[in-house]
């Protein structure tokens, strides 16, 4: 019995130990290997995605490969999808992921998040002739937003009561009702907003109110603390200097939300 | 397979789920008044009226009733929102269903106004009844009264029906129960308890056309006999 206890806590202090040290490594073993592998998932636009000749680009995309030169290395893409994006840094199949990874208190118990340098806002939105300055000009007007959503959750909550709130069964609905004008004010994501405003130039809409901003991390393994620090200086440097809400409104065609910014600091 | 079942959870909703009963019989009740009228002016026509108008009929029942009821509501709330006319969502579900069931009971009017035996006209004619009153007492009122039980479950399925038009925004029965589930996520006990009400329905809106079909058919109330 006694022998199995030392064998068991000498397995444990090594285990410790090669961790550790592999923690110490990941920073000098992306240098020595020259290549640093992000974990992205490439079916989101405008995130992350392939463009018309096939080429990965995106916000995100464009963040991490401006990660990757800085850090003096070549950029390799671990293709993932949005559930599979923590096992593979968990797995070791990536070192890092940039992949529009929402910072949360559960991710947090599993994964290590850098300084934000990214977000997403929903909003409501309406056409620019639309006169919305606070919740309570809603009032009388009819809301489109998908049932069962966070923003359905935010807007009947946020909305006054004789707002009517329309609830329809998917994203591709929602947007349906508001492409053809069935309803002009709409609780959506940004991103959808875009594609709304290319099919239907017409009606330009615009974000009046926000309902709630996600913001968004470099995800890392915990133990990677070198790692960190150089991200974390990297994210606040490329704020500061301007390079990273460039790219995010290159891609994103609003700013980069205020509170990365404030986060950041 | 043990599954704890928390039905307090979802009664908690309760003002939301008579609002939804409230909606769907509302729509159910102005679909079977304007279908009705709509089905039997156009089983008229389509049995006794000029050429063109029969075709014309013909077209929309047949276009009517092999297109899907999610396609027509649609176009009437997305379709024609884009051409310019702004419906009130309610307003054009409602418009989508009386078409939709218009269609059928144009059909279903159509076999009993078939089944009036020839000598019942020409014994009309001998009368010298006009050709409304003909159509008024010698072959609608006994063609409806013949196809009543047929009108009836046609009617109910549309109360049924009407579920799918919470995909459009309405909010009837059905889209009241899944803004629940969304918020419980007891989707089990939301569909138990949805089951039972849609049944309770059905029995309303049957036991209406019961009492409707004594007040339309005087000859059934008296005698108790099918025609």
């Amino acid at each position: 019995m006694k022998n199995l206890t030392r064998l068991v806590t000498a397995l444990a202090i090594s285990l410790a130990t090669t961790a550790h040290a592999s923690a110490q490594d990941t920073l000098e073993k992306i240098r020595a290997a020259g290549v640093i592998r992000i974990a992205i998932d490439l079916s989101v636009p405008p995130w992350s995605y392939k463009d018309d000749n096939l080429t990965p680009t995106g916000s995100e995309v464009e963040a991490a490969k401006l990660l990757a030169s800085d850090l003096g290395v070549k950029m390799e893409i671990v293709t993932t999808n949005g559930a599979n994006r923590i096992p593979n840094l968990m797995q070791n199949r990536a070192d890092i992921i940039m992949s529009a990874l929402s910072i949360t208190d559960e991710r947090k118990k599993t994964i290590a998040f850098s300084l934000p340098y990214s977000g997403n806002t929903t909003s409501v939105f309406a056409p620019k002739r639309v006169e919305i300055k606070s919740f309570d000009d809603l009032s009388g007007k009819r809301i489109a937003v998908t049932r069962g959503t966070t923003n359905d959750g935010d807007i009947t909550k946020m909305a006054p009561s004789d707002a009517e709130i329309v609830r329809f069964e998917d994203e591709a609905t929602t947007m349906t009702a508001v492409v053809s004008n069935q309803l002009d004010i709409v609780a959506i994501a940004q991103s959808l907003v875009d594609l709304i405003n290319q099919k239907n130039p017409g009606n330009d809409l615009e974000p009046k109110l926000t309902l709630r901003t996600a913001t968004m991390g470099v995800g890392m393994r915990k133990d990677d603390v070198e790692l960190k620090k150089w991200i974390d200086e990297w994210v606040k440097t490329n704020l500061a200097n301007g390079k990273l809400p460039a790219i995010y409104k290159q891609f994103q065609k609003t700013d980069i939300p205020p509170q990365v910014m404030a986060e950041a600091k | 397979m043990t599954y704890e079942f928390d039905f307090a959870a979802v009664l908690e909703y309760w003002p939301l789920l008579v609002q939804g009963t409230w909606t769907t019989l509302r729509l159910t009740f102005f679909c079977t008044i304007f279908g009705i009228l709509i089905g039997a002016f156009c089983a008229v026509v389509r049995t006794g009226g000029p050429g063109w108008a029969r075709h014309l009929v013909g077209l929309y029942v047949e276009f009517i009733r092999n297109t899907p009821l999610l396609i027509q509501s649609y176009f009437l709330i997305f379709g024609i929102a884009s051409m310019g006319v702004r419906l009130p969502i309610l307003v054009g579900a409602t418009i989508a269903l009386t078409i939709n069931i218009g269609a059928y009971t144009t059909e279903i009017v159509r076999a009993g106004i078939e089944s009036i035996h020839r000598g019942q006209l020409e014994a009309a004619e001998c009368l010298g009844l006009s050709r409304v009153q003909t159509y008024l007492h010698v072959v609608i009122r006994p063609a409806l009264e013949r196809v009543y039980p047929a009108l009836a479950s046609q009617y109910v399925l549309l109360m049924l029906a009407s579920s799918i038009l919470s995909s459009v925004g309405v909010e009837e029965l059905f889209g009241m129960a899944n803004r629940i589930q969304s918020d419980t996520f007891r989707n089990f006990e939301v569909f138990v308890v949805l089951g039972v009400l849609y049944l309770i329905l059905a029995v309303i809106v049957r036991a209406g056309f019961a009492l409707l079909g004594l007040a339309l058919f005087p000859r059934r109330r008296k005698l108790g006999t099918p025609l």
